[in-house]
C-alpha cells in the first residue's frame, strides 16, 4: 500500500465532516441558515469518497494486511516515546468506514427534509447539522485511530455527540433526562474500558495496536503474561463495549435515547455508534482469543441480551422503542458471534444490520414526521395507502430484520446462529428462539402501523414524505435487499442449490480477523450436513412462522393480543415495564449516591466546620476570660501587680536553687 | 549588584564557564501591577478600571515574552544550559540582588523562571486579565463602593501572585505569600455577598494557620542549612558560585540541590524537637500548601469564600490561588525533603483520594450553583495531590497538567455562574432551567466549560486526570496501595460526570422558565472572556504536548531524578 496515499485519504475522511461541522456551526446561524445541510452533506460526501479510495488501496494490495500512518505526536509517555495521532488502515477499518460514511451521508440527506416543518427549517436546524458532522468526525476517528488512546478519544467523542443529539430537543425534560442517562451509563462502561487501557499499558508498555497485539500474543505464548491478566484486560475492555453497544446490564440508556430526532436514532443508535463495541472486540481479537473465560462471557452476555431485549420488544407500543430493543437484541447477536470466534460473521451482521436498521428507523421517522411527531402505535394505523413509498421500503426492512430468506439480515444472522451451534447447542437455541421473536415483533409493529383500518390522529395532515427523505429510504432498501450477497457465494452452494456461506466480504476481512480463526481454543463440533444447511431452512421457517403469527394476531383477529395480555397479566406487566430495571437502578444506585452526597455535605457543614469553630473558640474563650481582668479599677491592677511580682519572685527563687 | 558574572559547572562536567545573564523582565512583571495600583490612587475614579485593564493587559503581553526561551526545550542547543547540576537546568530570566544582609545570613531578591513556574506565571497574568475584564461592569454591582480601592487591591493581588511564583528565595517567597493574603481578604470581605465577613475571616484564618507553620519551617531550614554546610564543607559546593558555602541559605535551588544540605535534611538522624527533621518540616510546609490547594480536611474555607466572593475574585481564587498549593509542593516540599515526601506518601495519596471522592459527593448534594463549582474544584485539585504523592515523572507531569487545565476550566465555570447570577440575582440550581434556549451562545460556552471540567477526552481536563491515574498505576511496584487507590480515583469520574450532567440538565436544559425568559444573551464583553477560555480548553486537550508538556517535562523530570538520587541514599 502507498503510505502517502493512505495518509491523504485518511485525512480527507476525517477532515471532511469536521470542516462541514465547523462551517455549519460558525456560519450556519448567520449566513447559511436553511442551506446549512449543504456543507455537511458535502463534507460527508468527501468522507465517503475518501473511504472508497482507502478501500481500493486496501483491496488492491495483497498480503499487506495493515498500514499505520503517523500524523503527529500527542502526549508524552515516559522519556522518548509519544502517543501519536496515527491511523491504522486495514480491511476492517475500510469496511467500517464505508458503512459509517455511507449511512451517514444518507442520513444527512434525509435530515434535510426531516428537520423541517412544512418546508421551513425547524428550530436548531444549523445546530443539528453541526452535531451530525461532529459525530461523523468522531466516529471515523474511533475507527481510524491506530492506538487505544485515539480509540478512547473517539469513543468518548461519539458519546458526547450522542449526548448532544439525544438532548437535541432539550426543552423537553424527558429528552434532557435521557441524554444525561445515556452519558452516565456509558461513563460506567468507560470506567472499565479506561482501566482496561491502563492495564494494557502497564502490561506491555505501549498502546499502539500493532505493538500491543504482538506483545500480548508473544507474552502469552512464552508464559510471560499470565492468562488471568489477559482475561482481566479483555473483560475490562468488554465493559466499555457493554456500555457503548447497550448490552445487559448497561442497555438501559438506549431505549430512552429514542428521545432524539429519528435520523439520530438511525445513524447513532442503530447503524454506527452502538456497533463500536463490536468493532473494538474484532479489532482486539488478539487479546480476546487468549482468554477462554472472556470469550465465554462475551458470548453469554450477547446471547442473553439478544433474548432479553427481544422479550421486551414484544409488548411495546412506541415504534421507535420497539426498534431500539430490536437493536439491542441484534447487537446481542453480534456479541454472540464474537464470543463463539465467528468475528467475520459478527462484522458481516454489523454491516447488513446497518442498512436495514437505518432503513427501519428512517422509515419510522418518516411515519413520525407525517403523524405530527406521534409514534405510538395505538394512535395510528393502516398507513399503507397514505404512505406507499414508506410502506414498501419498510416492508423490505422488516423482512430483512426478521431474517426472511434471501434478505440481508438472513445471511448474517444465520451465520452467527450456525457458529453458535458449533460452539454450544444451548447458545444456538437461544439464537433460534430470538429469531422467532424478532420476526414476530417486527411484523407486529409493521402490521399495526401499515395494515388494517386507516387511523390517523386528530388534526394531523398525513402525507407521504418528500423526495429528500424517500431517496435515502429507497437506497437503503436496496441495501437491505442485496447487501447480504457480499457475504455469500452465489454459485454451486448447498442452500437452495445456489448459495454457500463465506463470500467476498469474509475473504477480504480474513487477514485482519486471523486471531479468531487461528485461536488455540477453538474446538469445532464436527458439523453434519444437516447442521450446515438444515439450519438455514430451520431459521427461514421460524422467520416465516413469526410473521404468520403476527399476521394472525394483528391483521386476522385483532382482539387476540388483548385476550392474551389478560390471560397473563403479570407477564405482560413485567415485560411492558421492562422488568422494572429502571426503577431498581434508581432505588439501589442513584438514590444511595445522592444520599451519601448529602451526608458528605452534612459532615462538611457540621463536623469539620464544627471542629474549626471549636478551635477558633479557644482563643475567643481565653479572651473572654482575660477581659475580666481588665476591669479598669486601679486597686485591682495594683493587687494583680503585687501578686504577679510575688509569683515571679517565687519562681525565680525556686529555679535558682542549686 | 553582586554576581553579574557567575561561575558554575555545566552538565557536561568539562570545566567551569562564565555565564552572564541578568534581566529585569520578571521584576517588571511583578511590580508593574503595583505601579498601576499607585496610578489608580492618583487618578479620578472613572479612570480606575481603565488603568487596571491597561496594566493587566500590558502585564499579560509582557508575560508572553517569557515563553520563547522555553520553545526549543527539547533541543539542548536552544536553551542556555546554566545550571548543570541544579534541576532547573533551564532557569531563565534570573535576577539576583542582595537585599537584607547580615554577618551570617543573606536574604536576596532572587527571581527566576524554569519549566515549573513559567506556565503558572503566564496563567496568572492571563486569568487576571480576564478577571479584570469581568470586573469591567463594576459600577453595576450591588456593592458598588470605591472602585478605586477595588482595583488597587486587585492589582496588588496580581503583584503578590506573580511574586510567589517567580521567587527563588524562600524568604522572598514567604513575603509575597503573605502579601497576597491581604488583598484577597479585603476583596472578599468588602465586595462579597451577604456572609462576606464570615467567609473572609475564615479564608484568612485558614491560610494564616498554614503560614505560621511555614514560617517555623523557614527559620528551621535556615539554621539547619547553616549546620549542614559547617558539618560537611566537602559537600557544600554552591551551584551558584561554585565555591564552598559558609552560611545558611534561603536560596530554594540551593536548598534542594546542595549535597551537604540535602544530606543533613534527609538523614534519618537529623532531629527537630525529637522528631525526624525531614518528615516534620515536610508536614509543616505541606499544611500551608494543603490549605491553599485545598485538600480535605482543610478545605472548608473554599466553598464559603467562593460563594461570597464577587465573580472576578472567584476566577482568580480558583484559577491562580489554588495552584499555589500545588506549586508549593513541587517547588519546596518535594525537592527539599524527598525523604519526608516518601514517608508521608500513603497519607498524602489518601488525602488526595478522599478529596476527589468527597468533593464530588459534596458537589452532588449542592443546590447553590457556585458552591457546586467550588466543591468540584476540591475534587479536581485532589488529583493534583494524588499525582504528586507517588513521586514519579508521570505523576508530577499529570499533576502539573491538571493544575493548568483546572486553571483554565475553573475560571470559566465560575464566570459562567457569574453571568447567570448577574441576570437572575440568585444561584438556586433548581430554580433555573432551559437557559440554553434563552441564551444559546452562552449555553454553548457553558457546555464546553463544564465538559472540560468533567474530563471529556479532547478537552483539557482529561489529560491531567488520565496522566495522574497512569502515574499512580505505574507506582505499583513501590507502593502496594497504588492500584486500589488508582481504581477508586478512576471510579470518581463517574461521580464527576454525574454531578456535572445533572447540573447541565437542571440549569441549561429543560423547559424555559418564565422568570428567566427575558434574560439577554451573553454580551460581547462576556463572550470575550468565555471564548478564549473555551478555545484553550479545546487546544490543551488536543495539543497537550506542544502547549505544556514540552515546557515543563524537562524541569519536572529533573526534580524527580534529583529526588530519587536522594531517596536512593536513604
Amino acid at each position: 500500500m502507498d503510505d502517502a496515499a493512505i495518509k491523504t485519504w485518511s485525512i480527507l475522511v476525517i477532515m471532511g465532516p469536521l470542516i462541514g461541522a465547523i462551517l455549519a456551526g460558525v456560519f450556519g446561524p448567520t449566513v447559511l441558515k436553511g442551506k446549512t445541510h449543504f456543507v455537511v452533506i458535502a463534507g460527508v460526501a468527501l468522507s465517503v469518497f475518501g473511504a472508497i479510495m482507502l478501500f481500493l488501496q486496501v483491496s488492491g494490495s495483497h498480503g499487506d494486511a495493515s498500514t499505520t500512518v503517523v500524523l503527529y505526536e500527542w502526549i508524552p509517555s515516559g522519556a522518548p516515546s509519544w502517543f501519536n495521532v496515527e491511523f491504522r488502515v486495514d480491511a476492517l477499518t475500510t469496511i467500517m468506514l464505508l458503512v459509517v460514511t455511507f449511512i451517514s451521508l444518507l442520513v444527512v440527506i434525509y435530515s434535510r427534509d426531516y428537520m423541517r416543518d412544512h418546508g421551513e427549517p425547524a428550530k436548531g436546524y444549523e445546530r443539528f447539522f453541526a452535531y451530525l458532522g461532529l459525530f461523523v468526525f468522531s466516529m471515523v476517528t474511533l475507527v481510524l485511530g491506530g492506538n487505544f488512546l485515539l480509540l478512547y478519544l473517539g469513543w468518548e467523542a461519539v458519546g458526547l455527540c450522542s449526548y448532544l443529539l439525544i438532548g437535541f430537543y432539550y426543552d423537553r425534560p424527558s429528552a434532557a433526562a435521557a441524554a444525561k442517562k445515556a452519558f452516565l451509563v456509558n461513563r460506567i462502561g468507560d470506567f472499565g474500558f479506561g482501566l482496561g487501557i491502563f492495564l494494557i499499558y502497564l502490561t506491555v508498555g505501549s498502546l499502539d495496536y500493532n505493538t500491543v497485539f504482538e506483545r500480548i500474543s508473544a507474552g502469552v505464548a512464552s508464559g510471560e503474561i499470565e492468562t488471568s491478566r489477559v482475561t482481566a484486560i479483555a473483560l475490562l475492555l468488554f465493559c466499555g463495549a457493554v456500555g457503548k453497544s447497550a448490552q445487559f446490564p448497561l442497555y438501559v440508556w438506549l431505549p430512552d435515547a429514542m428521545e432524539g430526532p429519528s435520523p439520530v436514532s438511525a445513524l447513532i443508535h442503530a447503524a454506527t455508534m452502538v456497533t463500536a463495541g463490536v468493532y473494538m472486540i474484532s479489532r482486539c481479537g488478539a487479546i480476546f482469543v487468549e482468554s477462554q473465560t472472556a470469550m465465554t462471557i462475551v458470548a453469554s452476555v450477547g446471547a442473553f441480551t439478544a433474548l432479553f431485549a427481544a422479550t421486551m420488544a414484544l409488548v411495546q407500543h412506541d415504534m421507535k422503542r420497539i426498534l431500539a430493543y430490536s437493536t439491542i437484541s441484534q447487537l446481542g447477536y453480534m456479541f454472540l458471534g464474537l464470543g463463539v470466534f465467528a468475528a467475520n460473521a459478527a462484522v458481516f451482521h454489523l454491516y447488513t444490520h446497518a442498512f436495514f436498521k437505518a432503513l427501519l428507523f428512517l422509515g419510522a421517522g418518516s411515519v413520525m414526521h407525517s403523524m405530527g411527531n406521534i409514534i405510538d402505535l395505538r394512535k395510528f394505523g393502516g398507513l399503507k395507502r397514505v404512505m406507499p413509498w414508506t410502506y414498501a421500503t419498510m416492508l423490505i426492512g422488516c423482512l430483512a430484520l426478521s431474517g426472511f430468506p434471501l434478505f440481508a439480515g438472513f445471511w448474517s444472522k444465520d451465520e452467527i446462529i450456525h457458529a453458535a451451534f458449533n460452539k454450544s447447542h444451548f447458545l444456538g437455541w437461544i439464537g433460534l428462539i430470538t429469531a422467532l421473536m424478532t420476526a414476530f415483533y417486527t411484523f407486529r409493529m409493521f402490521f399495526r402501523a401499515f395494515h388494517g383500518v386507516t387511523k390517523i390522529p386528530d388534526g394531523v395532515h398525513a402525507h407521504e414524505s418528500g423526495k429528500w427523505m424517500i431517496a435515502p429510504l429507497v437506497i437503503l432498501s436496496l441495501g437491505a435487499l442485496f447487501a447480504g450477497y457480499a457475504g455469500v457465494h452465489i454459485s454451486g452452494g448447498a442452500f437452495l442449490g445456489i448459495f454457500e456461506p463465506h463470500g467476498a466480504l469474509h475473504h477480504f476481512l480474513d487477514p485482519v480477523l486471523t486471531p479468531f480463526s487461528h485461536a488455540p481454543h477453538v474446538e469445532m463440533v464436527a458439523a453434519t450436513h444437516w447442521q450446515l444447511y438444515g439450519l438455514m431452512y430451520t431459521s427461514s421457517a421460524l422467520a416465516i412462522l413469526g410473521i404468520v403469527i403476527a399476521y394472525g394476531m394483528y391483521v386476522d383477529s385483532p382482539m387476540l393480543p388483548k385476550v392474551i395480555a389478560q390471560m397473563f397479566p403479570n407477564a405482560h406487566d413485567v415485560l411492558y415495564n421492562k422488568y422494572y430495571v429502571d426503577e431498581a437502578c434508581n432505588a439501589w444506585i442513584v438514590e444511595p449516591l445522592r444520599k451519601s452526597g448529602r451526608l458528605c455535605f452534612a459532615i462538611d457543614k457540621y463536623v469539620i466546620d464544627g471542629i474549626v469553630w471549636i478551635v477558633t473558640a479557644i482563643p475567643r474563650g481565653l479572651a473572654l476570660l482575660l477581659r475580666q481582668l481588665q476591669q479598669g479599677s486601679l486597686q485591682g491592677y495594683g493587687a494583680s501587680m503585687v501578686i504577679g511580682t510575688a509569683i515571679i519572685m517565687l519562681v525565680v527563687s525556686f529555679l535558682s536553687e542549686p | 549588584m553582586r554576581p553579574r558574572s557567575v561561575r558554575h559547572q555545566p552538565a557536561s562536567n568539562d570545566g567551569w564557564v562564565d555565564v552572564v545573564q541578568e534581566t529585569s523582565l520578571l521584576t517588571i512583571l511583578i511590580f508593574l501591577p503595583a505601579l498601576g495600583a499607585l496610578g489608580i490612587l492618583f487618578a479620578p475614579r472613572e479612570m480606575a478600571r481603565v488603568i487596571a485593564l491597561l496594566t493587566c493587559g500590558v502585564t499579560f503581553v509582557l508575560s508572553l515574552w517569557l515563553i520563547p526561551p522555553f520553545l526549543g526545550a527539547g533541543d539542548p542547543s536552544a536553551a542556555m544550559d546554566i545550571f548543570g547540576s541544579a534541576y532547573g537546568d533551564k532557569l531563565h530570566f534570573l535576577q539576583r540582588i542582595p537585599w537584607i544582609q547580615g554577618e551570617r545570613f543573606s536574604i536576596e531578591y532572587f527571581v527566576g523562571l524554569d519549566g515549573l513556574n513559567m506556565p503558572l506565571v503566564v496563567l496568572t497574568t492571563f486569568v487576571t486579565l480576564l478577571a479584570c475584564v469581568a470586573s469591567w461592569n463594576f459600577h453595576t454591582w450591588k456593592i458598588n463602593k470605591s472602585s478605586k480601592a477595588y482595583f488597587i487591591l486587585f492589582l496588588m493581588l496580581e503583584t503578590g501572585m506573580v511574586g510567589v511564583f517567580v521567587s527563588l528565595d524562600f524568604f522572598l517567597f514567604y513575603i509575597f505569600w503573605e502579601m497576597m493574603l491581604l488583598p484577597m481578604y479585603f476583596l472578599i470581605g468588602v465586595w462579597g455577598g451577604p456572609r462576606k465577613e464570615y467567609a473572609a475571616i475564615k479564608f484568612f484564618l485558614f491560610t494564616l494557620a498554614g503560614s505560621v507553620l511555614m514560617l517555623v519551617a523557614l527559620v528551621a531550614m535556615f539554621f539547619y542549612s547553616a549546620d549542614a554546610v559547617a558539618e560537611r564543607p566537602d559537600l557544600a559546593l554552591s551551584y551558584w558560585t561554585g565555591e564552598v558555602l559558609t552560611t545558611g541559605t534561603f536560596d530554594i535551588i540551593e536548598l534542594s540541590t546542595n549535597q551537604a544540605i540535602q544530606t543533613k535534611f534527609n538523614d534519618g538522624g537529623t532531629m527537630f524537637l525529637g522528631l525526624r527533621f525531614a518528615t516534620t518540616m515536610f508536614m509543616f510546609l505541606f499544611v500551608g500548601f494543603a490549605v491553599k490547594l485545598p485538600s480535605f480536611p482543610v478545605h472548608t474555607w473554599l466553598p464559603d469564600a467562593h460563594v461570597e466572593a464577587p465573580t472576578p475574585v472567584s476566577m482568580i481564587l480558583a484559577g491562580v490561588l489554588l495552584k499555589m498549593g500545588g506549586y508549593g509542593f513541587l517547588r519546596l516540599c518535594y525537592p527539599i525533603f524527598p525523604a519526608g515526601g516518601y514517608w508521608w506518601s500513603a497519607f498524602l495519596a489518601a488525602l488526595g483520594l478522599v478529596s476527589i471522592i468527597y468533593g464530588a459527593l459534596c458537589a452532588m448534594a449542592q443546590t447553590d450553583f457556585k458552591r457546586l463549582v467550588a466543591y468540584s474544584s476540591i475534587s479536581h485539585m485532589g488529583y493534583v495531590l494524588l499525582g504528586i504523592s507517588v513521586m514519579s515523572q508521570t505523576g508530577f507531569q499529570g499533576a502539573m497538567f491538571q493544575m493548568i487545565a483546572h486553571g483554565i476550566s475553573s475560571p470559566m465555570c465560575f464566570f459562567l455562574v457569574g453571568v447567570v447570577y448577574e441576570r437572575a440575582h440568585h444561584r438556586e440550581i433548581n430554580r433555573f432551567g432551559g437557559l440554553w434556549l434563552t441564551m444559546p451562545k452562552y449555553g454553548t460556552m457553558a457546555t464546553i466549560g463544564f465538559f472540560a471540567s468533567l474530563g471529556l477526552p479532547g478537552l483539557c481536563g482529561f489529560i491531567g486526570e488520565i496522566w495522574v491515574l497512569l502515574g499512580v498505576f505505574e507506582a505499583r511496584d513501590r507502593f502496594e496501595w497504588a492500584v486500589p487507590v488508582a481504581i477508586m480515583a478512576a471510579a470518581a469520574v463517574i461521580l464527576t460526570a454525574g454531578y456535572v450532567l445533572w447540573l447541565i440538565q437542571r440549569v441549561y436544559l429543560g423547559k424555559e422558565k418564565p422568570e428567566h425568559a427575558g434574560f439577554p444573551e451573553a454580551t460581547g464583553r462576556e463572550m470575550s472572556i468565555l471564548v478564549p477560555l473555551a478555545v484553550l480548553c479545546i487546544l490543551f486537550g488536543i495539543l497537550p504536548k506542544h502547549l505544556l508538556f514540552d515546557y515543563v517535562n524537562g524541569t519536572l523530570n529533573q526534580i524527580v531524578g534529583t529526588m530519587q538520587d536522594v531517596l536512593a541514599m536513604y
